[in-house]
């Protein structure tokens, strides 16, 4: 197993920043941490690292257990969000820096970074201060640096959030480029869920300290466990509809709109009694136009040539976002009938847990 | 420009350079008298050279203990300003980058010795050193100059700034605090540390008040000090006692004119116009 933590806590004074936190990293995984700002997810990537103390459990890296192994000693290096570059040395030396310190040869130096540098296509920068670098190459120099270590695990904050948007898509898939060649365990803290979808192998997702869901990035797609982690993951964000349990056949359950005639229908193999007032979701991708449905007033109407966002309103004022594929009439204004097939209405309960 | 900001500029310069004026005048009254025979000394009023001899600097330089003085503030202002900038960084460093009990209080006192002048304390002082023996002596000299908050305030506010991730960058790159702090905080600005050596450098060569108590033996006196033994038995020898003065401040004028940008930067940051 590459990182495995049991039970990990973190306080700081009387606010818990993360309570009881268990996962498991298969080796040569690519890990991402993803949860609202605030989350703890920073916390505990540095936890990992040996930055932060536990304050309960055990971290496990490589089958060794290093919770109270000093940072340098636990085989993990560290991105960071502002690549922290030592801005007096050249990239050579921020990428030798480590090695250095250990008191590598000088041949086994120069054979390390030259290899990372050409990994990373870092090679006429060598000789520049990270002064001289657009923030992409800084970037490239950061990973370098921890390239160089050669460590068990990579562990990296939020390593594009300052670049740009064309730049961070082009870093995403140099990241996944990278990640095949090396083979080691990454693990990727972000607060973009698009990020996390598409660099991961596996999702773990934050809220308040607490692991809401880990799974692969499209299992939490398609069977998310809770309200939060359906609304979280998938853009634009899941729908929500207040519903009443009207009636049950079997699996079949119809749900009454609250305030419409209109009811979905899902299927539930566990317990739900009829009456029971559960909230339906359904992405925006899911819901279908036309035929028999709850009739929506279309309010704006976002056209992006193949894709189109529709912004509506319900009768009882439920504001509501449908994505359309391929269809270009315009519906600006006008109402319209939405509905969507049972295995794709989710049902949750007033605690906001998912009923299956 | 306009007529209005040409005339406004005109009398801006003007202002400045009278200032500049009256700033340089008593140096360069000083320098006169120096040039000129002690029995025209005192009694010349004019402010153009009316007469040129070195009669009094080789006077100075001869008949006094000048060259030695000169010796004894090389040496002090060097091992003061060395050790400040030592035990004022570390100091700093641990204040600024170390979590201990008392950090808090303890940068508390810093900053309120910071407040209370000097001289306040001189009488406490020189009954210490008498109890600890060092009158007269080159630890009494010294010791007492060694306190410098201006200089661990300046180090640790520079510390403060850095990002924590540039620490914890070099700790998980298996550096210490050694490593921390030589091989990278410091280096991440040299200004910082040639502007305090500077500024504490200039500040012992100028001081006069404690080691004018301290010291009574003419052969452990600084250049400012022994300026004040510059009399005889026959009474004030003005032109002789100018030539020393001005070759007391020759080092400093001359630091300051191959530093000059150094110099302006050091008192700048040091009394906090700029960080
Ligand atoms: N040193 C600290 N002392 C006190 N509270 C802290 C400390 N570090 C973090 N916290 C708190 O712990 C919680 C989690 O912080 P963390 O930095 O892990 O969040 P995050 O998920 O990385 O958020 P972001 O996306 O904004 O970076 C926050 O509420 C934060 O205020
Ligand atoms: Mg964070």
């Amino acid at each position: 197993m590459g990182v495995r933590l049991t039970n990990v806590a973190k306080t700081f004074g009387s606010f818990h920043a993360l309570r009881d936190v268990s996962m498991e990293i298969p080796t040569g995984s690519f890990a991402v941490f993803v949860g609202p700002s605030g989350c703890g997810k920073s916390t505990l990537l540095r936890m990992i690292a040996g930055l932060e103390e536990t304050s309960g459990g055990e971290i496990v890296i490589d089958d060794r257990d290093v919770t109270a192994v000093e940072p340098a000693e636990r085989q993990v290096a560290m991105v960071f969000q502002n690549y922290a570059l030592y801005p007096h040395l050249s990239v050579f030396e921020n990428m030798a820096f480590s090695l250095r310190l250990a008191r590598r040869p000088k041949e086994e130096v120069n054979r390390r970074v030259q290899e990372a540098a050409r990994i990373l296509q870092l090679g006429e920068h060598l000789p520049k201060k990270p002064s001289q670098l657009s923030g992409g190459q800084r970037q490239r120099v950061a990973i370098g640096r921890a390239i160089v270590r050669q460590p068990k695990v990579f562990l990296f904050d939020e390593p594009l959030s300052n670049l740009d948007a064309e730049l961070r898509v082009q870093m995403r898939l140099e990241l996944t480029r990278l990640h095949r060649q090396l083979g080691a365990t990454m693990i990727y803290v972000t607060h973009d869920q698009v990020e996390a979808m598409t660099l991961a192998d596996l999702i773990f997702v934050l809220k308040g300290g607490v692991v809401q869901q880990a799974g692969a990035p499209l299992a939490l797609y398609d069977d998310p466990d809770n309200r939060f982690v359906a609304g979280f993951i998938g853009s634009p964000s899941m729908n929500f509809l207040p519903t009443v349990i009207a009636a049950r056949e079997g699996h079949r359950v119809t749900l009454q709109l609250e305030g419409s005639e209109h009811a979905f229908t899902a299927d539930l193999s566990g317990q739900a009694a009829v009456g029971q007032a559960v909230e339906i979701g359904v992405r925006p991708e899911h819901f279908r136009i036309g035929g028999a449905g709850l009739p929506v007033q279309v309010e704006v109407a976002e056209e992006l040539g193949d894709v189109s966002y529709l912004y509506a309103r319900t009768a009882s004022g439920r504001e509501i976002v449908v994505q359309r594929q391929g269809s270009r009439d315009r519906l600006d204004g006008q109402t319209v009938q939405l509905s969507a097939e049972p295995r794709h209405v989710l049902v949750f309960d007033g605690e906001g847990r998912r009923l299956r | 420009m306009s007529p209005m900001r040409r005339l406004e500029n005109i009398v801006l310069t003007v202002l400045t350079l009278m200032a500049a004026l009256v700033w340089i005048f008593p140096l360069y009254w000083g320098f006169l008298t120096s040039i000129r025979s002690e029995e025209n000394a005192a009694g010349s009023v004019s402010i153009l050279p009316d007469e040129f001899q070195l009669k009094a600097y080789l006077d100075a330089i001869f008949n006094t203990k000048l060259m030695l003085w000169y010796v004894n503030s090389i040496g002090t202002a060097t091992i003061v300003t060395v050790l400040v900038i030592l035990i004022s960084m570390l100091c700093a460093y641990a204040l600024s980058q170390i979590r201990f009990p008392g950090r808090r209080l303890l940068y508390g006192l810093v900053l309120g010795s910071f407040m209370v002048p000097g001289q306040t304390l001189v009488v406490t002082q020189f009954i210490l050193m008498k109890d600890l023996n060092l009158i007269n002596t080159w630890a009494g000299i010294i010791l007492p100059q060694l306190i410098a908050p201006i200089v661990i305030i300046v180090y640790k506010q520079f510390f403060d700034g850095v990002p924590k991730e540039m620490r914890e960058a070099v700790v998980l790159d298996g550096g210490g605090e050694y490593t921390i702090l030589f091989k990278v905080f410091l280096p991440l600005n040299w200004g910082i540390t040639t502007a305090m050596s500077i500024v504490t450098f200039i500040g012992v060569w100028n001081a006069f008040f404690w080691p004018f108590l301290v010291v009574t033996s003419e052969d452990m006196m600084t250049v400012p000090v022994g300026i004040t033994q510059v009399n005889d038995a026959f009474g004030i020898h003005y032109a002789r006692l100018m030539a020393v003065a001005m070759l007391a401040a020759m080092p400093v004028i001359l630091a300051y004119v191959i530093f000059q940008r150094r110099v302006t930067d050091a008192i700048m940051i040091s009394s906090g116009v700029k960080g």
